[in-house]
């Protein structure tokens, strides 16, 4: 029997959610809500669901469910994480996880007393890059990682953009971070595997670097985001950026022997190792050996889309596939709960930061 | 009479404020959007000095801003709607902004009237013969989930106004435009073909193309209005004199700019349509479907239209289909030498 599984909250991410569902035979879509019927209704109606809700709580009463995923704005995630978890459900947040650490931590901790598996939506952890990335760091090919480089780009006229700039009240300008909390998650989880560190050096700034034209609190949304971290053994520099182009995502760790580097829109993996030739020759050797290390990167993933692999939410796939995993076999949920909880610790740093240098500038 | 345009800073949207002042209302509230660029309502009130535009600066997926937006008005011309977008964007702007407003006037003590711009989308062509006639009686859409995220939206924004009518007996008209164009509205209607790694494909050939220009469709929508028999109706608006898909492109071509241009048959379409979908569904959605054989039946075949039932309250293409073309094309051509 697969998993009876159903979503909260219809905005647009709960579509990429449907899809990549209907791609697992573990699981069966049975059900969707949101407080507004009309948004359940059409994705209800364009993914054939069976059942749409505007009434969690009658969703939850009527459909037997094992697990839901939370896509709804983060400031509802602790009440009906909680209340799904009380009925017996597993379930899958989105990102933002919440709007502070302390109510991730109720969460989490509400997840572990009740025995539910509970994931958070870092789906680019798990995207064919970061994976590539971390077999390559973990085979040694860099030697000790040092340092680590994470960019993340956004365009504020693309169709998160201008849904969020196009409603003063949408829910993005109630976090505490605005925008930059609602994407500093995918900035700072690839991170994550390399800063072991429960709390690490932590130096953010933040600055507006495109045009007032608003004159509410739109206008005071950070757009622009430079953290400088140091653990006990790597450290960080994170950027988001509203206005670099191209719109860069993208990690490069840094070793004692080596560098990699992952572009996430490209979706290639380099490694770049010291030169070993002297001079003229030598310079000439780095470029051709770098060329070519593009080419198998190319090739690797020419080869990946020729067999239908090369998808949009593939680390969405994989997360759910292995959420679900977790749930069968009752094994450790894929993202650990403590890098969950470390996240929400830097988040909120960062956020007191910005708040601070904003007070007193 | 105080009148309400939803989607006011928009392409058709500015232009029914500005038939409206020219066809003598003075008072005319413009909801549009904060932030707005408002270069176009500002060109009409600077051309009806004695108008008053009431700018109402709000958003439809609010309620309270809904009811401030008809507050008093007797009339409401509804507009706004999602043209692009994510899913859950283009249902939010279109059909949860319209259950809004209806909620709104139907709260308030003296239900507006209102005229709601819909669209030949509605239309479920696919299950047409081809070469018929589109009338306002041609049936809607039974698979909505299978068209273009537009279409959907427009569809199931139509009905909750019928649901409305039924429920609350709304004083409610419906006008669907066929393709509205016009200066600064978009250059090319798909129904003539897409733009596709820097080719354009030509998919319309020889249909007719069911072109409303901007100026007849807002006289349409002014006409609805004031017809007292247009409540309950339907209505559709299209030009006479339509030219086919492919004298627009060769117009075009012309007039504006160099296109390198492949010419697809039908059958050419519908062939590749089903490759497409097959590849889609096989790769488990690695390239989006953008054609299905069902999109295509429904776009890039022929029909004829009518437009009898809207002429019957005396509507009359003011502008022509050629003066229409040659506004557009002299418009286009200026903004391509300006950039």
């Amino acid at each position: 029997m697969p998993f009876r599984v159903a979503i909260v909250g219809c905005g647009q991410i709960a579509d990429g959610h449907v899809e990549q569902l209907q791609k697992l035979d573990a699981v069966e879509v049975v059900a969707v809500c949101d407080r507004e019927s009309l948004m359940a209704e059409q994705l209800a109606r364009r993914y054939r669901v069976p059942a749409f809700y505007d009434d969690f709580e009658a969703m939850l009463a009527k459909e037997r469910l094992d697990a839901v995923h939370i896509t709804t704005p983060p400031q509802s995630h602790r009440a009906l994480a909680s209340l799904a978890m009380e009925r017996g459900c597993h379930v899958y947040v989105e990102k933002p996880f919440a709007p502070t650490g302390a109510e991730t931590r109720a969460i989490v901790e509400q997840a572990e007393r009740l025995g539910r598996k509970l994931t958070i939506g870092y789906t680019y952890a798990l995207d064919p890059p970061a994976l590539d990335l971390l077999a390559a760091v973990e085979r040694g090919l860099i030697g000790d990682p040092l340092h680590v480089e994470s960019h993340y780009g956004y365009d504020l006229s693309g169709s998160y953009g201008t849904a969020i700039f196009g409603n003063a009240r949408h829910w993005v300008h109630d976090l505490p971070g605005g925008l930059i909390q609602n994407n500093v998650d995918h900035l700072l989880n690839k991170l994550l595997p390399f800063i072991a560190d429960e709390r690490p050096a932590i130096h953010a700034m933040g600055w507006v670097a495109r045009p007032q034209r608003f004159g509410d609190r739109r206008d005071r949304a950070h757009d622009e985001l430079r953290v400088m971290m140091r653990g006990e053994k790597v450290s960080a520099y994170a950027t988001f950026s509203a206005h670099l182009r191209p719109a860069h995502h993208s990690v490069r760790v840094f070793g004692s022997q080596g560098t990699i580097h992952a572009d996430f829109v490209s979706r290639l993996v380099t490694l770049q190792r010291p030169g070993s030739l002297p001079s003229a020759i030598g310079r000439l050797a780095l470029g051709v050996s770098q060329t070519l290390e593009v080419m198998r990167a190319t090739g690797r993933n020419a080869l990946r889309f020729a067999r239908a692999e090369f998808q949009f939410f593939a680390g969405m796939e994989r997360l759910m596939a292995l959420f679900y995993e977790s749930i069968a076999r009752d094994t450790p949920p894929p993202i650990p709960h403590r890098d969950i909880l470390r996240l929400a610790a830097w988040i909120d740093e960062i956020v007191a930061q910005l708040d601070a240098a904003r007070d007193n500038p | 009479m105080k009148v309400l345009v939803t989607g006011s800073n928009g392409f058709l949207g500015a232009t029914l404020v500005r038939r409206l002042c020219e066809r003598g209302e003075t008072y005319v509230r413009c909801l549009h959007r904060p932030g707005s660029n408002l270069r176009r309502l500002a060109a009409v009130q600077a051309d009806h000095p004695g108008a008053e535009l009431d700018h109402c600066v709000g958003n439809l997926t609010s309620p309270e801003d809904c009811a401030r937006a008809i507050d008093g008005v007797d009339l409401v011309y509804h507009g706004a709607a999602a043209l692009t977008g994510a899913a859950a964007d283009m249902f939010l702007n279109t059909v949860v902004a319209s259950k809004n407003l209806l909620e709104a006037v139907r709260r308030s003590p003296r239900p507006a009237r209102i005229v709601q711009v819909s669209s030949f989308g509605v239309y479920g062509m696919a299950g047409v013969e081809e070469g018929s006639v589109v009338t306002e009686d041609t049936p809607l859409e039974p698979h909505p989930e299978l068209r273009d995220l537009y279409s959907q939206a427009k569809l199931r924004q139509e009905q909750l106004f019928w649901e409305y009518r039924e429920r609350h007996q709304l004083p409610i008209a419906v006008v669907r435009p066929g393709v509205v164009y016009g200066p600064s509205g978009p250059a090319m209607s798909n129904r003539v073909g897409l733009r596709l790694f820097g080719l354009f494909l030509h998919l319309g050939r020889r249909n007719l193309l069911p072109l409303t220009y901007v100026d007849n469709c807002a006289d349409a929508l002014v006409d609805v209005a004031r017809s007292p028999e247009s409540t309950g109706q339907v209505y559709n608006v299209v030009d006479d004199d339509l030219p086919t898909a492919r004298a627009y492109l060769d117009a075009y071509r012309r007039e504006v700019e160099r296109l390198r241009v492949v010419s697809l048959p039908l059958f050419a379409t519908l062939l590749l349509s089903r490759l497409v979908a097959w590849y889609h569904a096989h790769s488990r959605g690695q390239l989006p479907a953008i054609f299905t054989p069902y999109k295509t039946n429904s776009m890039w075949r022929s029909f004829r239209y009518d437009n009898s039932r809207l002429k019957s309250l005396g509507w009359r293409p003011r502008v022509s289909t050629a003066e229409g073309m040659r506004r557009t094309f002299e418009a286009l051509r200026a903004a391509a030498a300006a950039r």
